[in-house]
């Protein structure tokens, strides 16, 4: 009972947040389209929370995330086609694949200073030549889908009719990604990564190995989105190069952007807010009015960015600091 | 008290959580959509943003009218009359959008059958669910694997991708035939997407049916940006015609390298409906457009009542003629009203019924009607894979400015013109 003993604001908060989000399939199991809403929106969560460390923390403007998405997708659904191998097992080949293939990126691109707007320009072309790259590849790529197997459903094989159990599991994935974030956050790692995105001159004057920090960051960001690719890719039921998406990895900054760099839970906040508002503005007007959806959810942004620059994350932990300063006067 | 020192938030969180699971318990009570009586939902899945909101805006016109015209003419004659109500959805441009419109429209309205996505990954991701959820899927994607993986919901009622690429070779034979032109060697292009590769093949395949030699053939990406060297690859080949499946911009781009380069064969024939004839390729090339041809799952000059109705009405509200997309919704919506009819005859018990609508698809053989009037051809049926086999596509020529219907010739409303009088070589 050490926990309860010990527990916080901050605690309470989590543990009754991390119940309700236990408990959303079972309340919403009757209707399927708002567990996929759920599922699409951790899914983004756990994204935009991968980025914030290469992004939020180590500042490095990225925009390569559906790079390292796809190339988990295609390793885990490739082995699924192939070999019959579990996406269980494919997904975590997918991370390891995609952190590989990002310290190859990598190594070069901070070996030779590649940093902000030129770091921003490469991530963001890396998305498109995969794209081409896999088009072309005919033996595990090509124009053609091609589509996993037991599309009736196959707990061993991660197939399932339901979106339930892909909720649980990109559950799972965020409390992974949130630990992982706070875990370097408090470490050695995390604050040479925050003075880093603070000044990398300065920092390297310090002493701090500019580049093997980044690298691990790297690493960490490129593996958490290489296994969730594997979960994508079973959860779509096929593996295509168009999952090499270069609007939906701009979209991913954007969240870490929007929900506060370096924060936590910031970008998991703007995931909540931002992906649902722009799936229930399309689901609301899209089909009446084709494209008014975007230009709100534009104008919404555009909105957010003027008056909480800092990220939407800050309202509430003003709100959270306000609370704090009055436990500790009672 | 709640913030009076931290042992005492225990007893605080304790009670949220049970608050908690009392709201579920009681949110789990929520109602199920109820039956809506007196009419029919069916749903609207197009990409209305994004790259291919062209098409798809254009197939939701076309439903639109469709259902307009069947409720006009008495709605589900064997159902005592009700009449369709159509649902529209977004589904962008990617397959996360597409699955969330599909669960969305499906969870929302529970249509008996939906109609459209267009492209054919979103068509694999939104089939997958009308699959599970035991919904008719009437499918505007012509890639030939969509049919190719078992769906039991699904069904097709236009040419496939490899049969408009077939239709496309085999109209330059005929064309050339009549015209007295020696033709035996041919240039294959195509985007690189699974609907580019789907015609190129039923294009190679008909070139080897019919002895041709294949001197160059061309898989290039859809955003392609310089066309030049291929134009210099096909004139180096000496390629009697081309046959090409573009999108819409590549389309343009081909079409001024080949001007531009003044590298013109006897003949260019486009395939896969986009690109080329449609209103707007013709628009942005101007007389550059003159005499290019593609391939089309819809005829507009076929001279019925029916499709005259629909032609002179959409023209009158859009501005042109009705476009593939358009007419391959329209008809397949009149499709889904005899599928509705016959499933009323023959299951009066529950007609509705997913499974017996899906009997009553497959029991189809219309060989007249307003479905049959606005298709290509004059027979509609379904084999077990959900696709017509005696779907066929026509050919549309721009002539003077203009898309006229050219092939097949006894259908025809202009002559076709070939060889193309600028060809160079």
């Amino acid at each position: 009972m050490n926990f309860f003993k010990e527990m916080n604001l901050g605690k309470s908060l989590i543990l009754i947040l991390f119940v309700i989000a236990l408990g959303i399939p079972y309340v919403l199991r009757t209707n399927q389209y708002q567990v996929l809403l759920a599922t699409t929106v951790l899914l983004y969560g756990v994204m935009a929370t991968s980025w914030n460390i290469v992004g939020g923390l180590a500042g490095q403007l990225d925009f390569a995330a559906f790079a390292y998405l796809g190339i988990g997708a295609f390793v885990s659904g490739t082995l699924f086609i192939r070999f019959n191998l579990s996406p269980w097992f494919g997904m975590f080949i997918g991370g390891l694949v995609a952190s590989g293939f990002a310290l190859l990126i990598g190594i070069p691109l901070f070996r030779f200073g590649i940093k902000e707007v030129w770091y921003a320009l490469t991530t963001s072309a890396l998305v498109e030549i995969l794209k081409v790259a896999f088009n072309m590849w005919e033996k595990v790529g090509g124009p053609v889908e091609r589509c996993l197997p037991y599309f009736s459903g196959s707990w061993q094989h991660m197939r399932f009719v339901t979106y339930a159990p892909f909720y649980y599991i990109m559950l799972t994935m965020l409390v992974i990604a949130l630990l992982v974030n706070q875990r370097i956050t408090n470490s050695k790692l995390g604050y040479y990564l925050k003075a880093i995105g603070e000044d990398e001159t300065a920092t390297e004057v310090l002493g701090v190995d500019n580049r093997a920090s980044k690298l691990k960051a790297l690493v960490y960001y490129s593996f958490l989105i290489g296994m969730t690719g594997g979960i994508y890719a079973s959860m779509y039921g096929y593996i295509h190069p168009s999952f090499f998406n270069g609007p939906e990895s701009t979209k991913v900054a954007i969240l870490g952007i929007v929900g506060g760099r370096g924060i936590t839970f910031g970008p998991l906040l703007a995931a909540l807010l931002l992906v649902g508002a722009q799936e229930f503005l399309r689901a609301s007007l899209g089909g009446e009015f084709s494209g008014l959806y975007l230009l709100i959810y534009a104008i919404i942004l555009i909105i957010v960015v003027l008056f909480k620059p800092r990220g939407i994350a800050t309202i509430f932990q003003d709100i959270y600091q306000k609370f704090k300063t009055k436990e500790v006067k009672k | 008290m709640f913030l009076k020192s931290k042992g005492l938030n225990v007893n605080l969180t304790i009670k949220t959580l049970i608050y908690i699971f009392i709201a579920m318990m009681l949110l789990n009570v929520s109602a199920f959509s109820a039956d809506l009586p007196g009419k029919i939902i069916v749903g609207c899945l197009e990409p209305l943003t994004g790259a291919h909101a062209v098409f798809g805006i254009e197939g939701k016109v076309g439903m639109e009218f469709a259902v307009k015209h069947i409720n006009e003419a008495g709605g589900i004659k064997s159902l005592g009359g009700i009449p369709l109500e159509l649902v529209i959805e977004d589904v962008g441009e990617d397959a996360m959008s597409a699955r969330l419109a599909t669960e969305s429209i499906i969870s929302k309205h529970s249509p008996v059958a939906v109609l459209g996505l267009y492209i054919s990954r979103l068509t694999t991701v939104a089939s997958e669910i009308t699959e599970r959820e035991k919904v008719i899927m009437v499918a505007d994607a012509l890639v030939d694997d969509i049919t190719e993986v078992g769906r039991q919901y699904l069904f097709r009622p236009s040419p496939k991708a490899s049969m408009q690429g077939r239709s496309a070779v085999e109209y330059v034979i005929e064309a050339a035939e009549k015209s007295g032109v020696k033709v035996e060697n041919i240039a294959i292009l195509n985007e690189d997407s699974s609907f580019g590769r789907s015609n190129a093949i039923g294009a190679v395949q008909a070139a080897l049916d019919n002895g041709l030699t294949i001197v160059y053939q061309k898989e290039y990406p859809y955003d392609i940006t310089d066309a030049s060297s291929i134009v210099h690859g096909i004139a180096t080949a000496k390629a009697d015609f081309v046959v090409h499946c573009p999108y819409f911009m590549d389309a343009i781009i081909f079409a001024q390298a080949f001007r531009e380069l003044n590298l013109i064969p006897k003949y260019i024939a486009g395939m896969g409906a986009c690109g080329y004839s449609d209103p707007e390729s013709i628009e942005a090339l101007g007389a550059v457009a003159e005499y290019y041809s593609n391939t089309c799952s819809y005829n507009p000059a076929k001279d019925t009542a029916q499709n005259r109705k629909f032609v002179e009405e959409y023209t009158a509200q859009v501005g042109h003629i009705p476009t593939e997309g358009a007419g391959m919704n329209y008809y397949g919506m009149w499709v889904l009203k005899e599928a509705l009819e016959l499933s009323g005859e023959l299951y009066p018990e529950d007609p509705l019924n997913p499974d017996n609508l899906r009997s009553a698809f497959l029991q189809l053989d219309l060989t007249s009607g307003p479905a049959v009037d606005t298709y290509p051809t004059n027979h509609i049926a379904f084999d077990g894979k959900g696709d017509n086999p005696h779907a066929r596509a026509t050919i549309l020529q721009v002539i003077n400015g203009e898309s006229k219907v050219v092939w097949p010739f006894e259908e025809a409303e202009a002559e076709f013109v070939f060889p193309r009088p600028d060809a160079t070589y």
